[in-house]
């Protein structure tokens, strides 16, 4: 037991960089996740025609391809076009575009399930589509919307994993190199397991209570009202 | 009569096929209370719809006052913040309070400063006897305190005319009656209402006439002692009377 505490104290400063990336690339593929993918929800729900077409055609490419096909082809691909990205803005981008798909999801689902009757009832009172989605609709949505997107944050910290396979030096990648050294795969493995499985509960509690604060009478998806 | 605030005529509406309207045109005047009543199914709702044009008629025109509401043309936001509209299931906004609720107009849609709205909104909620629930959510209401603030809501906007589409229909009996005085005291203030109900009493009571709707056209008008009392038509006495057992019926069953 001693003996497994001494090797984890010894690899940890190599780990906590890697975690520190890690972290990195989530909160910046989370948040070109959101960007890209609240609009395609909008879109999605409330465009015609063309526009609704494009987000549909881009959320269902997205989620219909490998994630390690896009960050592929984001890394090796792209060059070819003249476009050269460094690994860590690749994988961001990789990482991004690929949540933005289930991220839209997550927002159409949660901007669906606010019935109908309120944005009527807006619309009567003289507001404008626009001003009906951006105060009455969103506001409700986006708080829906934070159970099923703390679990795409979940994933996202796990699936930056994936970035090991274009070298980027996240907590994945750094516990390979340091098998690589050590020739102690299990135990390697099993502290990167341990810091993946901290900080995910670090960040579900976080997100509980988050969503706990924004709260609303009546308005709780689990239910204690 | 005084002039007239609202003017339907003629309006068409079919749903997939099935005509709901059928040419129906209506007047209503300033200060007067039309309640609808007629068998489901025979556009009532339709109709009100159409008249703030959440539902696009597909021929025949509306007029409020002497502006003719034509797509495209008017500014559909502007007519809408004229016409108050109370809903059968309310449609409260969830995530706001009751004062943020009736607030919310004024403030997005007239650009009315912050605290005058709810100053305003205090107001409209004090007329409909809910000053004290100005802080609770919508969760936290009874389905008669839920309708009171939607009415509350419309006010604020200082509409020419109300449009009720059956306001009471989705209360618990014991919760009706809450509803139906904030609406008479509207009527006894001389407001230009529309209302869309069953509820017998209160168009003998508010109403100035009763229109009786059967499939998609005006079957039958007139004023409450005349529908009541002595209608035209054959069809008319047997809805009433159908009507007037099922709602005491319902009396009945409130009383045991």
């Amino acid at each position: 037991m001693i003996d497994h505490i001494q090797y984890f104290i010894s690899i940890w400063p190599e780990l906590f960089k890697g975690l520190v990336v890690s972290l990195e690339l989530s909160v910046g593929a989370l948040l070109l996740g959101l960007v890209i993918g609240l609009p395609m929800a909008l879109m999605r729900t409330y465009g015609k025609g063309i526009v609704k077409a494009f987000a549909v055609g881009y959320i269902e490419l997205i989620r219909g391809t490998p994630m390690i096909v896009q960050l592929f082809l984001i890394y090796y691909g792209l060059p070819d076009l003249g476009i050269l990205l460094d690994r860590v803005p690749a994988a961001i981008i990789a990482l991004g575009i690929n949540s933005s798909a289930y991220q839209a999801e997550y927002f159409r689902g949660a901007i669906l399930s606010i019935d109908e009757g309120q944005g009527l009832a807006a619309q009567a009172l003289g507001m404008t589509k626009q001003q009906a989605i951006l105060n009455i609709i969103l506001p409700q949505a986006l708080r829906l919307v934070i159970p099923p997107w703390s679990n795409e944050v979940i994933y996202m910290v796990k699936y930056t994993s994936v970035a090991f396979l274009i070298a980027v030096p996240e907590l994945m990648a750094r516990g390979k190199m340091i098998i690589s050294q050590t020739f102690k795969p299990l135990e390697t493995l099993f502290w990167v397991g341990v810091i993946y499985i901290i900080v995910l509960s670090i960040i579900a509690k976080v997100v509980d209570i988050i969503e706990k604060k924004l709260a609303i009478p009546g308005f709780q998806m689990s239910g204690e009202d | 009569m005084a002039k007239p605030i609202l003017r339907v005529e003629n309006i068409h509406k079919k749903f997939k096929g099935t005509e709901v309207l059928k040419g129906l045109s209506l007047t209503v005047y300033e200060g007067e209370v039309v309640v609808i009543i007629g068998p489901s199914g025979t556009g009532k709702s339709t109709l009100l719809r159409c008249i703030n044009r959440l539902t696009e008629p597909d021929s025949g025109d509306v007029y409020l006052e002497e502006q003719k509401i034509e797509p495209g043309k008017t500014n559909l936001n502007y007519i809408r913040q004229q016409i108050g509209m109370v809903f059968q299931d309310f449609n409260l906004f969830n995530h706001l309070t009751a004062l943020q609720n009736v607030a919310i107009g004024p403030i997005k849609v007239k650009k009315m400063d912050k605290q005058k709205a709810y100053e305003l909104a205090r107001k409209e909620l004090a007329r409909v006897g809910l000053a004290d629930k100005a802080a609770n959510y919508p969760a936290e209401l009874s389905g008669g305190q839920k309708q009171r603030v939607a009415i509350a809501r419309a006010l604020a906007m200082d509409p020419k005319i109300m449009l009720f589409d059956e306001p009471t229909s989705a209360l618990d009996p014991e919760l009706i009656g809450e509803v139906l005085e904030v609406m008479k005291d509207l009527a006894n203030a001389g407001m230009t209402m529309v209302v869309v109900s069953h509820e017998m009493g209160f168009a003998r009571e508010a109403a100035d006439r009763i229109v009786f709707l059967e499939n998609g056209v005006v079957a039958e008008m007139g004023s409450p002692e005349k529908i009541f009392n002595n209608p035209e038509k054959e069809r008319t006495r047997e809805f009433i009377s159908k009507i007037t057992r099922l709602n005491s019926v319902a009396k009945d069953r409130e009383v045991l």
